[in-house]
């Protein structure tokens, strides 16, 4: 239950981590949530893909990782720089 | 699009942590020891805390910060055994309470008028086991109308807790709970956990939590 805050405190770090105008360029929230972290991944990705979809944010999508322990934290955001790829042709 | 990567690293549990730890130091500099009482709703929290104003508001200065998600009641049960503030939170949903709203909660309250923090928690066996509010120690209330094995359905909120109260021992005789099962259990999650048995009810075991909580305040006075 306490998933919505949990995410609404990943959107505060992601959001921290850019500068305003980039917020909405993030595409992708990583996020580890530990096997013994007592965080339910499901209801955490929920409440995410409806943040993550809201504005300040454009389009990002969260990305749950399972891993060993009770750590629960933000691992990196994927961000659009605007550039173009530099493998399109 | 070309995408960049931003290494970020931080512990979703951060800005809470950091809270926390302003209210443990605001307590340990008004040498105030602070207990988060935690379990499932009803199994007895408030009656507890009833019982312990009773009798220990009259040699010791009790503060108590109480969580519900929605009304106070708690705090307006608790407000006739004690002539003090008692401080309510309401969530407003929230299935916990958080480090934020215990230090917003603090600044209403005298500390150094205060002897021993109480804050009762909104009751919840999972999201409470997350949140740092700065406590001593967190006390996980049990209940034997609850079953033997709730400390291995939950196991964090045991694993988090140092003291664990089993209470309504008035009622073994009509339920089918066996106390050793369920200790042994508990311990199987967390071994240094301690125990009481109470009965808020019949007083049962209770001398024995007022002299630990004595015990708490003594501790935590200035030599």
């Amino acid at each position: 239950m306490h998933e919505m805050s949990l995410a609404l405190e990943v959107c505060d770090i992601a959001r921290r981590h850019v500068s305003p105008e980039q917020v909405a360029s993030i595409v992708e929230v990583v996020v580890e949530v530990g096997d013994d972290a007592g965080v339910v991944a499901d209801s955490l990705e929920f409440w995410l893909e409806s943040m993550l979809s809201s504005p300040p944010f454009g389009e990002a999508k969260p990305v749950i990782r399972r891993v060993p322990g009770d750590v629960l934290r933000v691992s990196y955001l994927e961000v659009d720089d605007g550039r173009p790829d530099d493998r399109s042709p | 699009m070309a995408v960049r990567t931003i290494e970020v690293r931080e512990r979703v549990m951060a800005k809470n942590d950091e809270l926390a730890a302003e209210v443990r130091r605001l307590l340990a500099a008004h040498h105030v020891p602070a207990l988060n009482l935690v379990s499932g709703p009803g199994s007895g929290k408030t009656m507890l805390l009833e019982r312990t104003l009773e009798r220990l508001g009259p040699e010791m200065r009790i503060a108590v910060v109480t969580g519900d998600v929605q009304t106070q009641n708690d705090a307006d049960r608790l407000a006739r055994h004690t002539d003090r503030l008692v401080q309510a939170v309401v969530t407003n949903g929230a299935c916990h309470l958080d480090a934020r709203q215990v230090g917003s909660a603090l600044e209403a309250i005298d500390l150094a008028d205060t002897d021993l923090l109480f804050i009762e928690n909104v009751g919840n066996l999972v999201c409470p086991a997350s949140w740092d509010l700065g406590e001593a120690a967190k006390v996980v209330l049990f209940s034997v109308t609850e079953g033997e094995d709730k400390p291995a359905k939950y196991p964090k909120m045991f694993r988090e807790s140092r003291y664990c109260v089993l209470t309504k021992l008035d009622l073994l005789p009509y339920v089918p709970f066996d106390l050793a099962l369920a200790e042994e259990t508990a311990r199987g999650v967390n071994p240094d956990l301690k125990f009481f048995h109470t009965s808020a009810r019949t007083g049962e075991g209770l001398d024995g939590w007022f002299d630990f909580l004595r015990a708490q305040v003594k501790a935590s006075r200035p030599a």
